[in-house]
């Protein structure tokens, strides 16, 4: 299981186009949370994904206009384990610039 | 006071456009009833799939935003299919559709259709227009997603209420995006990490797509490829970036591209992409796709990364600023000798059979077609065999100068957006390549060529097949040929006529003999000569097959050739 927390300003179909992403995919969302945030909106979604997924996602949701920031990943037994962990995660794979991926790259 | 449907309509002026495609109907009446004296000229098409096809057409060769309308419910659906693909190929594309009065959104009401949640996986952006007030607003803001980034298909559905009411309008505005702080882009330092990786790298190769035309780094990147001379191919949609001369340039890659580039591909050890998806009618199997290569990913949405295979380096941003930047520290680096790999995967050996089998007659018969256009051309493919056969064919080194559905393959594109590619460049010629199957698809269109006269050439390869899934039959199903028997087709020539469209007809007999008879050359010289609309249909062997040939799931390396 992953968590997911998505900023995203609240206009028309940007919360849908954020579930699309993920339904197209045919993943199970067992547990999605949409609510105020500051002067956005926030959306906290669980879903089952391997490493890939997690990266395609993040990138899917960073390429919607209205998204403003996209934290993907930690993993838990259960829905409700990630449910309330609102901790700080990295940035995904959509913004690793080339000095992220340097040492990567060259080994 | 201007009603919204003026509104729009000076909108869509202040953003360029003086040329739309449409379809007109019920909800979007009242923008039909303010076009006259707008100064935007509306093409009306006969269905609005063919509207929608022109649009992209008209946007593929200029780069500006191409504009359909439809009206609500059937209209709209019927955008659908255009919408998939200018998703899928990135053109910019505006539509504009009606949508039953706002009290009656939800109602079920006559010809409602909820074309916002409908095309929400598709489009880039999209808006049901609430209020009169907000028109501008979201005019401005729609154009800006369709055209900006990677572009692509943006809707706004507009109530017909609204565009009957008047408002004091104050003029079109312009739209400015939020910031958005962690906004990917490549740091400079990128330059020096792909140098490394350059340096040790044996077989370098480098693979262009169809986002080196759409950032207009066409001239930089050749600059570059020349400073690299590295094994270099294109995907169908940079077919035209690379001068097809160029002692480096190994043509189409792919599951239909030449030996010698799928080999390359194959087998390098560093694959440097300029604007290419990689999806999977390039890289074959996944797991199998160039096994031994660290992918460098120029490219300007991070969404296409890592969606086949992992990049090892990706370098996000606009090519027409990446490259620049990656050439310049490039000039002060000190480059290996990669003159054996290159006289390997260049090299004679590699080099593509002349065409045999059933298809030699199609392919000669394309070859000179193509070899008698101006220099001044877009050849357009719809979708199938004729498709493989046109690109694998194409020989320019115009970037806009090949235009087909690549991602969606939409069959029933081609003649449509020939129109739209018509209109934008009249001067130039443009050959229609179509398919039995596929001209029957949109093939009211005829009507639209006849209305407005243009002289577009109109080639059907006859094959009396739905051609490619009929070779997948012969070749994965046992010769099942199911349901792709067309041997009932009308009368091109006949149907043509009836659309007061001059047509003939050639055979494969007339292309046996090399070079052909003086007297088929001056019936193709004729063809595209003419200042009218021509049909030349062309009667090909009903088994004739597209080689090579990577199957689905198979690696790039384990080519199809035709049997001796």
């Amino acid at each position: 299981m992953h968590t997911f927390h998505i900023r995203y300003r609240n206009t028309q179909g940007t919360l849908m186009r954020i579930l699309n992403a993920a339904s197209r995919r045919a993943l199970d969302m067992p547990f999605v949370q949409a609510e105020p945030s500051e002067h956005d909106h926030s959306v906290v979604l669980t879903l089952e994904v391997n490493a890939k997924q997690v990266g395609q996602l993040s990138r899917d949701w960073y390429a919607i206009a209205d998204v403003v920031h996209v934290h993907a990943g930690i993993t838990a037994q259960t829905p409700g384990d990630l449910a309330h962990a609102n901790l700080p995660h990295r940035p995904s794979a959509a913004v690793m610039a080339a000095g992220a991926g340097t040492q990567q790259a060259l080994a | 006071m201007r009603k919204g449907a003026q509104i729009v309509l000076d909108c869509l002026r202040a953003e360029g456009v003086d040329l739309v495609f449409g379809y007109p109907g019920g909800a979007i009446m009242p923008l039909y009833d303010a076009l006259e004296g707008s100064g935007v000229r509306h093409i009306l098409t006969r269905h609005e799939q063919g509207a929608v096809f022109a649009a992209e057409g008209y946007a593929r060769v200029t780069g500006k935003t191409g504009v359909a309308i439809a009206t609500s419910g059937p209209g709209a659906t019927n955008l659908v299919t255009g919408i998939a693909d200018a998703k899928m190929d990135s053109v910019p594309l505006v539509c504009l559709t009606g949508q039953v009065r706002g009290p009656l959104i939800g109602s079920d009401a006559f010809q409602e259709t909820d074309v916002f949640g409908m095309t929400l996986s598709m489009t880039k952006w999209s808006r049901l227009v609430k209020t009169i007030d907000e028109i501008p607003a979201v005019l401005a803001e729609g154009f800006y997603w369709a055209r900006s980034g990677r572009p692509g298909p943006v809707v706004i559905d507009l109530p017909t209420d609204l565009l009957k009411a008047s408002i004091d309008f104050k003029g079109p505005v312009q739209f400015t995006p939020h910031a958005r702080t962690a906004d990917a882009k490549a740091e400079p330092a990128f330059t020096d990490t792909v140098i490394a990786l350059l340096q040790k790298a044996k077989k370098p190769v480098a693979l262009v797509g169809a986002g080196a035309k759409l950032s207009g780094a066409i001239d930089d990147l050749r600059r570059l490829l020349d400073r690299l001379n590295i094994p270099t191919f294109a995907t169908v949609h940079g077919l035209g970036a690379i001068h097809p001369d160029a002692p480096y340039y190994l043509g189409m890659v792919g599951m239909h591209g030449t030996r010698a580039a799928n080999m390359a591909l194959h087998e390098n050890d560093l694959l440097l992409v300029f604007g290419a998806r990689l999806d999977d009618r390039v890289t074959g199997d996944p797991s199998r796709f160039a096994p031994d290569s660290k992918i460098v990913h120029f490219e300007i949405d991070p969404g296409q990364l890592d969606r086949v295979r992992a990049c090892e380096l990706p370098v996000i941003g606009d090519l027409a600023e990446t490259i620049p930047a990656f050439h310049a520290e490039l000039n002060h680096a000190q480059l290996p000798d990669w003159s054996q790999w290159r006289s390997v995967a260049c090299g004679s050996d590699r080099a593509e059979l002349d065409p045999r089998g059933l298809a030699q007659p199609t392919i000669r018969f394309l070859d000179e077609v193509f070899s008698r256009l101006p220099k001044n051309n877009v050849i357009v493919a719809d979708v199938g065999q004729h498709q493989m056969w046109a690109a694998q064919r194409f020989h320019s080194d115009s970037p806009r100068g090949f235009v087909t559905s690549g991602g969606l393959g939409a069959m029933g594109f081609a003649l449509p957006a020939a129109i739209g590619i018509q209109l934008a460049q009249p001067e130039t010629t443009v050959l229609c390549v179509s398919g039995d199957g596929g001209f029957q698809m949109n093939i009211q269109e005829l009507a639209t060529v006849r209305r407005l006269g243009l002289p577009v050439k109109m080639i059907i390869i006859d094959n009396q097949y739905l051609g490619m899934v009929r070779q997948w039959q012969q070749l994965f199903y046992q010769r099942n040929y199911a349901e792709t028997d067309l041997s009932d087709n009308p009368d091109f020539v006949e149907i043509a006529k009836a659309y007061r469209i001059h047509a003939q007809r050639l055979n494969e007999d007339q292309m046996r003999e090399y070079p052909v008879a003086q007297e088929t050359a001056n019936e193709i010289d004729r063809f595209l000569q003419s200042p009218e609309p021509e049909l030349l249909v062309f009667d090909c062997h009903p088994e004739a097959n597209v080689y090579p040939m990577v199957p689905a799931g198979a690696a790039l390396s384990e080519m199809l050739y035709e049997e001796e």
